[in-house]
């Protein structure tokens, strides 16, 4: 597009010509050029108008702009880009490989007109800047990538080549039809997926929120002799006994024994517990979940 | 020994009293990695914080009426950083509409001398659990997924056990008591994790 887009800009300035191959120009193919020249050059201005105010945008407004009106942008450059390129198709175009355009006079002076033309960004047409604008060939890179991708292809042979394009059309179609198709068919059948891997299990659920909020199955006092004996790190195991009776003096009115349903957490005091305390004993192994 | 419902309190000033919004669901094991990978996408940008906590349930026994519970946390992972204590009220049982268990809430650091004072307080420990996961936020909203393990040796968390295949995942909001608009933005956010996990309030005595 590059390419084109300079030609456009310096088929009209001052200094180069248009050279035939062909001896025969007639008016009729002159007039032709010069007409297809100038949608061409309109077109292009188009492109370049488009794409002026989308750099803009991007540059100016980019925390403002979201991404249906950046999308919305791309989609006209590439409707741009398409009517070039149905021109440059077009039956009326003349071919334009066939036209050479030849500089007729360099100078290193400036050209107030050709800056003018160019919005100040080519003010001399010069040696320097003549290869760039005037260059018909693609870089050297994409010259590269060409010929490889035309060594390729050329390697594939036309029947591979012909079942390769009928594949990809058919992915595209399917494609296609899965987006287009109304959501409710695809969330139909997604659910039926889901439904067969569930990932979460509700009794699991009821069996977390116990725990946490009131220690079901957690053990809560452990069973004589199942304890490893030494705990003695806690401050609470040599004064065990006279904690409780510190407790049961603060509140009004209590015998020295425990009354009710106290349930002591003594781990490694099993043989020092007075006896008329009743405990829940729970045995750790009781639990649904078999591992 | 229960503290009386929030709204019966006299605003005498101190504290702002601040209540706890909890979601509570669970997802099993092999659908964790996908839970985390839609949290990590929904939730704010950082580095979702794994945690690895250990904690004591203490209850105070009066002579009557339902015992004072205490909870005390402590990180596994930094040894060093204080206890945390809270306390947790009875849910709210207002507004049946409401979408998330609303209770009161008192949060308090403390140092690692809080199971003797608790102890020497009258407290006993009920019963201790370790908790493994990671801790997602967005907004005020805290989701944390853990896998909850029972302790068989007492202050010895080398040998645990998990208590389910499912891990336990939370969504709660601390805020002053009174703003309903924040159950709101709760449901909308559990109502992104379906179908992978079901948050939903879970009245704990329902379940004793």
């Amino acid at each position: 597009m590059i390419v084109y887009f300079r030609l456009a800009i310096f088929v009209v300035p001052i200094g180069c010509t248009v050279l035939s191959c062909g001896r025969n120009m007639q008016q009729r193919e002159e007039k032709q050029l010069d007409a297809s020249v100038e949608s061409l050059v309109t077109r292009v201005a188009h492109l370049k108008g488009s794409l002026q105010s989308f750099i803009y945008k991007l540059e100016n407004e980019y925390d403002r702009l979201t991404w249906p009106s950046v999308l919305d942008n791309f989609a006209l450059l590439s409707g741009q880009l398409n009517t070039i390129n149905k021109l440059l198709r077009n039956e009326k175009t003349p071919s334009y490989k066939s036209l050479v355009i030849i500089p007729l006079l360099l100078s290193p002076d400036r050209d107030e007109e050709l800056a003018k033309l160019t919005e100040q960004r080519v003010p001399v047409f010069s040696h320097e800047i003549v290869p760039d604008h005037l260059r018909t060939k693609p870089d050297p890179e994409v010259e590269e990538q060409e010929k490889q991708l035309s060594a390729e292809a050329a390697r594939i042979g036309p029947e591979a080549a012909q079942k390769q394009i009928q594949t990809l059309n058919k992915l595209c179609s399917n494609l296609l039809e899965k987006l287009n198709n109304p959501r409710d068919d695809r969330d139909s059948e997604t659910s039926a997926l889901r439904q067969n891997k569930p990932s979460f299990n509700l009794a699991d659920t009821n069996a977390l929120v116990a725990a946490v909020g009131f220690g079901k199955n957690l053990s809560k006092c452990r069973p004589p002799g199942s304890v490893a004996p030494g705990h003695t790190g806690q401050a609470m195991t040599s004064a065990g006994p006279t904690m409780q009776q510190v407790t049961i003096a603060g509140a009004a009115g209590h015998q020295p024994g425990m009354s009710g349903q106290v349930t002591q957490q003594q781990p490694g005091q099993p043989g020092k517990m007075p006896s008329n305390i009743k405990t829940n004993i729970k045995s750790a192994s009781m639990h649904p979940y078999n591992r | 020994m229960e503290a009386p419902p929030v709204t019966v309190m006299p605003v005498t000033g101190g504290a702002i009293n601040m209540m706890e919004y909890l979601l509570q669901g669970s997802v099993l094991d092999q659908s964790l990695e996908s839970l985390l990978h839609r949290l990590r996408g929904l939730c704010d940008d950082m580095e979702p914080e794994s945690f690895a906590d250990h904690e004591l349930v203490y209850l105070l026994r009066g002579q009557q009426g339902n015992p004072f519970i205490l909870r005390a946390r402590r990180s596994l992972l930094k040894p060093t950083s204080p206890w945390h204590l809270r306390y947790l009220g009875q849910p709210e049982v207002g507004d049946k509409s409401r979408h998330a268990l609303v209770r009161n809430c008192v949060d308090v650091a403390a140092s690692h001398s809080l199971p003797d004072f608790l102890n020497e307080m009258g407290f006993r420990m009920d019963h201790e659990f370790a908790a493994k996961g990671h801790l997602f936020r967005k907004g005020q909203m805290k989701i944390v997924v853990s896998k909850l393990s029972r302790v068989h040796v007492p202050g010895n968390l080398e040998n645990t056990e998990p208590l389910s295949l499912s891990y336990l995942v939370e969504l709660s909001v601390l805020a002053p008591a009174g703003q309903d608009t924040v159950s709101e933005d709760m449901k909308s956010f559990a109502e992104q994790l379906k179908p992978l996990v079901h948050l939903e309030k879970i009245d704990p005595k329902r379940l004793m």
